[in-house]
């Protein structure tokens, strides 16, 4: 029995006059990891802007349901609290904010919207440590501000203990592997693996079928210029490591 | 001069004796002589007092009568504290360390001694304020810390108004740092209701050498008050001067310092934070005299602007033609949340030396988009997130302070 969790009918979305989405249909049900791959610029980060509701990403026509309503209704942190989770690429810098109180912020409001507690600092701090100690972070870490100084390994190793707190049902994860070393790539996988069960989804973005072998996904979809050209289960990803994009687009 | 409704006669404490009424009547002469500054003087360019000059604000003339905050005053405070109500000192026993002396102002003006600090460390001729301040010179305190005495205890001075409305308050302060002294002096300027007042402050500070002075500056008037200070400063060889001034606004306010670097080794750092909006003016306005060699000053300012409001930074460094490899260094860092604020940064280097080292820098920016969406798309709200930006961008001044109890203090 399948439940769906996000529908994307027929979506075209554009920043300012240029059309990025040109008519993308997608279900993804609970319970299931899809890996979207394609080459540079066929707008695949472009998909997770326009999932997370960033500015400048306007949806021109199609529609979004997400746990049976309009995402496109919502404010990016309306997104978020209803579970929607975009790991970046390049997670930003913000010079003075302190990681843990950003942390903090974040679970309350998204606590507050599941109508639970908010978590005092005592109980908070607790949670965290805990949750930074089974991904293999340093506690040093949480002192710091976010994503100052942080090394390629150490930035997405936070996006994934942000996911562990969160606990959001969708999570969009762009290019995780990037700039990753294979022991970090293992641990950060791990984490995301561990994040997996029957009511939550994933959504891998990425060029190569490497995390692939971590990440073990059950349905494959390949992106090329703004729409899903072909869709299959993990041996597509195998089959596009051995035959790169070239031979897909010239199929379509 | 111009009138202004500001001007009154009432009768002070000891006018009866020469040489206080001396000293009043000097600077009364000195504002009638020059008058209130307007807009063609270049101090005060972007700063227009005209509203100020027009109100009728009364001095105030009455005691505390106790029924205030110091009455509870816990008795294990971190501070040694002093408060004044509405403008007048509130005044009690106080158990003052070894080695330090605070004497309410009246009390130092009846017994003359250290008179000779007042109106000393700056020219009445170029402060106007400072002269309307003088002119009503009754309410104040003088802090005088001895020879090598290192005082562990930060001082508190509250200036709280809780109920008066349409008063000007006067005060004059005098702190005095004896060779190897050291000392932390927190000023904190509050109300608690939203009244319209003018609190018209001058501290003059004297650090001789090798002495120490942590001034900390919290200014969190009423949104309707005007609120102007001037501190004065002779700084000696090797002695250094710190300030951290935060500030969440008022109608008007203006943190002026006039520093003079008067020997070699001398130092003064003034690190400034702020917040202004609507129909607010804050103006930062800094001059330091290099007047001999190897002297360093430095001033760092960063500001949230929004809505309208206005600010000013004016920061001058006058470098004397002996005062060689000395250092000025000042840089202004705002940031606008939307694009109505208004923003005057004037720099002002005046080197006759060769050989000194100085800099100005100023710069604006917005919001970073990116960072923004970083944190609404964690389910934080988006006023939450531009508060988190907003305060991380003030965070850089108040994380030069040490003490922790001071620096959370601070935060607005």
């Amino acid at each position: 029995m399948t439940t769906p969790l996000l529908v994307i009918k027929d979506l075209h979305a554009c920043v300012g006059d240029k059309e990025i989405i040109k008519g993308l249909s997608l279900t993804i049900n609970k319970g299931e990891v899809h890996a979207m791959m394609g080459p540079n610029g066929a707008g695949k980060s472009s998909l997770s802007y326009v999932l997370s509701g960033k500015q400048g990403y306007e949806v021109t026509s199609g529609e979004i349901v997400f746990k049976g309503k309009n995402l496109l209704d919502m404010s990016v942190e309306e997104r978020a609290r209803e579970g929607v989770f975009l790991s970046l690429q390049y997670p930003v810098e913000i010079p003075g904010v302190g990681v843990s109180n950003f942390l903090k912020h974040s679970l309350n409001a998204v606590r507050k919207h599941n109508g639970e507690e908010e978590l005092d600092t005592i109980n908070f701090m607790k949670l965290l440590r805990s949750e930074a100690n089974s991904l293999g972070i340093n506690p040093e870490m949480l002192k710091r501000f976010v994503n100052v100084g942080f090394s390629g390994g150490e930035k997405k190793r936070f996006e994934t203990l942000q996911m562990a707190l969160l606990k959001p049902s969708f999570s969009i994860l762009d290019e995780i592997d990037s700039g990753l070393d294979i022991d970090a790539l293992k641990t950060v996988s791990e984490g995301v693996n561990n994040l997996r069960n029957e009511d939550n989804a994933f959504l891998l973005i990425t060029h190569y079928q490497r995390l692939l072998s971590y990440i073990v996904p059950d349905v494959v979809h390949i992106f090329a210029d703004g729409k899903i050209i072909k869709t299959g289960d993990k041996s597509l990803a195998i089959e596009l490591e051995e035959n790169g994009y070239a031979s897909f687009l010239k199929e379509d | 001069m111009k009138e202004s409704s500001l001007i009154k006669n009432v009768d002070l404490f000891l006018d009866d004796k020469p040489s206080v009424y001396a000293l009043r009547d000097r600077a009364k002469k000195c504002l009638f002589d020059y008058g209130f500054p307007t807009k063609k003087n270049e101090n005060w360019k972007y700063t227009d007092v005209k509203e100020i000059l027009i109100r009728d604000f009364d001095i105030n003339q009455k005691q505390c009568d106790g029924e205030c905050c110091c009455k509870n005053k816990a008795e294990d405070s971190y501070f040694i504290e002093f408060c004044f109500c509405a403008g007048t000192l509130h005044v009690e026993d106080f158990v003052l360390p070894e080695g330090v002396n605070v004497i309410p102002l009246p009390l130092m003006l009846y017994e003359g001694e250290y008179k000779k600090y007042l109106f000393n460390a700056f020219d009445l001729k170029k402060h106007p304020f400072a002269c309307l301040n003088g002119m009503y010179l009754e309410q104040g305190l003088c802090i005088i810390v001895d020879k090598g005495i290192k005082v562990d205890v930060p001082l508190l001075i509250k200036y709280k108004n809780t109920k008066s409305d349409n008063i000007q308050m006067n005060i004059h302060n005098v702190v005095v740092l004896e060779k190897n002294a050291n000392l932390s002096i927190v000023e904190e300027f509050y109300s608690k209701v939203d009244n319209s007042y003018l609190l018209n402050i001058v501290n003059e500070i004297y650090l001789k050498e090798n002495s120490e002075l942590n001034h900390y500056k919290i200014q969190k008037e009423s949104k309707k008050a005007y609120h102007i200070a001037l501190n004065a400063l002779k700084i000696y060889e090797k002695a250094k001067y710190k300030q951290y001034y935060v500030s969440n606004g008022a109608k008007i306010s203006r943190n002026e310092n006039e520093i003079n670097l008067e020997a070699k080794d001398a130092l003064a750092e003034i690190y400034s934070a702020y917040k202004v909006s609507k129909d607010m003016l804050s103006d930062i306005t800094t001059n330091v005299n290099h007047n001999v060699l190897e002297t360093s000053s430095n001033q760092y300012a960063k500001a949230v602007l929004e809505d309208g409001a206005k600010a000013v930074f004016q920061g001058k460094v006058y470098i004397a033609k002996d005062a060689v490899k000395s250092v000025g260094n000042q840089l202004h860092k705002a940031l606008y949340l939307d694009g109505d604020a208004e923003l005057c940064c004037k720099p002002q280097l005046e080197i006759y030396a060769d050989d000194v080292k100085c800099s100005h820098g100023a710069s604006c920016g917005e919001i970073d988009e990116e960072q923004l969406f970083y944190l609404t798309s964690r389910g934080i709200a988006k006023d939450v997130a531009v508060k988190l930006i907003t305060d991380a961008h003030l965070n850089e001044i108040y994380s030069l302070i040490e003490d922790e109890v001071i620096r959370e203090k601070f935060i607005i």
